[in-house]
């Protein structure tokens, strides 16, 4: 089946579905109201790092630093409202033995897997376009200089929506219930990673590769874009990652992850 | 050519064997039942050959093609409950299936009359009746006009109204010359609707063949007299009787094709018995099936 008639059913199943809605329009609001507050409250606002003072209106809201400040902002709303809406979507055809009928239907399992692969890489693009959407008319609005966003900032950006996407299917098809996916999800990527990433850090050895870790390579590819006076604090980072190396590691993630989807649909029972 | 053959399949759940290297042959133009209790793997061949469950042993082939030519657009399935977007419509459910099966327009209005679901056609599928699901379910299958329809149990659940209307539904569709695969564990649905049956128990094909030839519904009869064991004697030795057995008072039997109670009681009164007891009871299909599964 052709990849645009595979897209158009995803479309159709899910576009009219009341939560995928307001999964969408949470998506679209908490990002803009978190670039509103933060621009409402960085200019009211001054820190010192390293015996210098800053203020993060000059240092968030200046071209090039603004595209990666916004990439930060929507870190969130990517983190905890596409993975959701990755454990929901899939969820959703278990829940309702949809998948299952699809394939029942005529659908070969591969074109459920081109599908399902396809429909959440078309939402990381969507979540990206909103990204320059936004980036662009902030810049605008905030006339702190309007430019051609950075490469890796919005690649970082693709990459992080993609990844949470998958890892929240991932979650989804694995466990199969919503509630207890989401939680679990929810769950790792906001503090079990993190835990187990110290414990290991303290008590076993002192490792980069900790840094490799699925969440802290997803978090890493949007770091907050601090002055380098204040030091790497960016993505929580143990040791900071290059640029290069988390997004060479979120491809191989999101490879495996998908991979790891491809092989449980094609070959268990539905 | 056969619509499907099934070659020596199986399938273990665990320590649960749920087909047993099955065979089964399914011709064209066939209302082809498969009869089974409950758990005898009616519903797990039906979803190995519509591939939602992998198979651990065996293959099958759909009009004899190889593996892996995609045929799946030419059969419609309803297996076990019916499955749709509970938020979405008849129209909207059947749109998705008519872009799965590759259907450019879709006659979704008359689809919808045939099944009698057009007057609720925009009510959201969660607002039905389970009737009315099943309706649905049987529209789906015909979306894209397959050649095969594969229907688990279509009357399930629903009234003495709707089992009717559903069967009416299937007899329509059989009329047109589809092959159909009916799997059902109630007997009177098949001998109403099958031309052929294969009777399944414990993932094993205990029988198969014409409905006529498998389902025997030819009557037994009760004989009585005042001295059953001469009638006894009399009766097994005669090629006018099969399956003599004692039960009760009486002698309970089945007489060979062609053959009548008249001719029996002329037999015994001829040697010298007068029948003090002579009824004519219709067998059920019941009593045969039983008797099959439990061999």
């Amino acid at each position: 089946m052709k990849p645009v008639q595979l897209l158009s059913i995803e479309w159709k199943k899910f576009f009219p579905n009341s939560t995928f809605r307001v999964m969408a329009a949470l998506y679209a609001g908490s990002f803009t109201l978190l670039l509103l507050l933060a621009r409402l409250v960085g200019t009211n606002m001054n820190f010192t790092a390293n015996g210098r003072s800053y203020n993060p209106t000059a240092d968030f809201f200046i071209y090039p630093k603004n595209w990666a400040f916004l990439a930060w902002l929507g870190s969130w709303p990517n983190m905890a409202l596409l993975g959701f809406l990755g454990v929901f979507m899939i969820t959703l055809e278990f829940n309702h033995k949809t998948l299952r009928q699809s394939v029942i239907f005529g659908l070969g399992r591969r074109d459920v897997v081109l599908a399902k692969l396809g429909w959440v890489t078309a939402l990381a693009l969507a979540a990206t376009a909103f990204y320059l959407v936004l980036g662009l008319g902030g810049a605008v609005l905030g006339g702190s200089g309007l430019g051609v966003p950075p490469l890796t900032c919005v690649s970082g950006f693709f990459l992080q929506a993609l990844g949470y996407l998958l890892l929240g299917t991932l979650a989804g098809l694995l466990i199969r219930q919503t509630a207890l996916a989401t939680l679990s999800y929810l769950a790792y990527v906001m503090f079990l990673e993190t835990v187990a990433r110290w414990i290991f850090y303290f008590a076993v050895a002192r490792t980069q590769l900790l840094g490799f870790l699925p969440e802290q390579v997803l978090s890493g590819l949007t770091p907050l874009p601090l002055p380098d006076a204040v030091g790497s604090l960016g993505g929580g980072s143990l040791l900071p990652l290059s640029v290069w190396q988390v997004s060479v590691a979120a491809l191989l993630y999101a490879a495996l992850f998908a991979g790891i989807f491809r092989n449980r649909i094609l070959h268990s029972d539905l | 050519m056969p619509v499907l053959a099934v070659n020596h399949l199986a399938k273990n759940y665990g320590s649960v064997r749920a087909l047993d290297g099955l065979d089964i042959i399914v011709e064209a133009g066939q209302v082809f039942g498969l009869l089974g209790p409950n758990g005898s793997g009616k519903t797990t061949l039906l979803g190995i050959v519509l591939d939602v469950i992998r198979p651990t042993s065996g293959s099958f082939r759909w009009f004899d093609e190889a593996e892996g030519v995609n045929v799946r657009q030419r059969i419609g399935a309803l297996l076990e409950t019916p499955n749709f977007y509970p938020y979405l419509n008849a129209e909207q459910n059947l749109s998705i299936v008519a872009t799965i099966k590759g259907v450019a327009q879709p006659p979704l209005q008359s689809l919808l009359e045939l099944v009698q679901l057009h007057e609720r056609r925009h009510s959201p599928y969660r607002t039905y009746s389970l009737g009315m699901k099943q309706r649905l379910a049987l529209a789906s299958c015909l979306v894209g006009d397959p050649d095969v329809l594969i229907l688990d149990e279509p009357t399930n659940g629903l009234d003495p109204e709707g089992m009717i209307e559903v069967r009416h539904i299937i007899k329509k569709i059989a009329a047109q010359g589809k092959t159909i695969i009916l799997a059902s564990h109630i007997l009177d649905e098949v001998e109403k609707i099958c031309s052929h049956v294969a009777i399944i128990k414990n993932g094993r094909r205990l029988a198969a063949g014409a409905v006529g030839s498998i389902l025997n519904s030819e009557p037994t009869v009760e004989a009585g007299a005042a001295d059953l064991e001469k009638l006894f004697q009399l009766l097994s030795s005669h090629d006018m009787v099969r399956k003599l057995q004692r039960q009760g008072g009486r002698l309970s039997m089945e007489l060979s094709p062609g053959r009548q109670a008249a001719e029996l009681n002329r037999l015994a009164f001829e040697q010298g018995i007068v029948l003090d007891h002579l009824v004519v009871k219709p067998r059920s299909l019941e009593v045969e099936f039983l008797e099959i599964t439990r061999k």
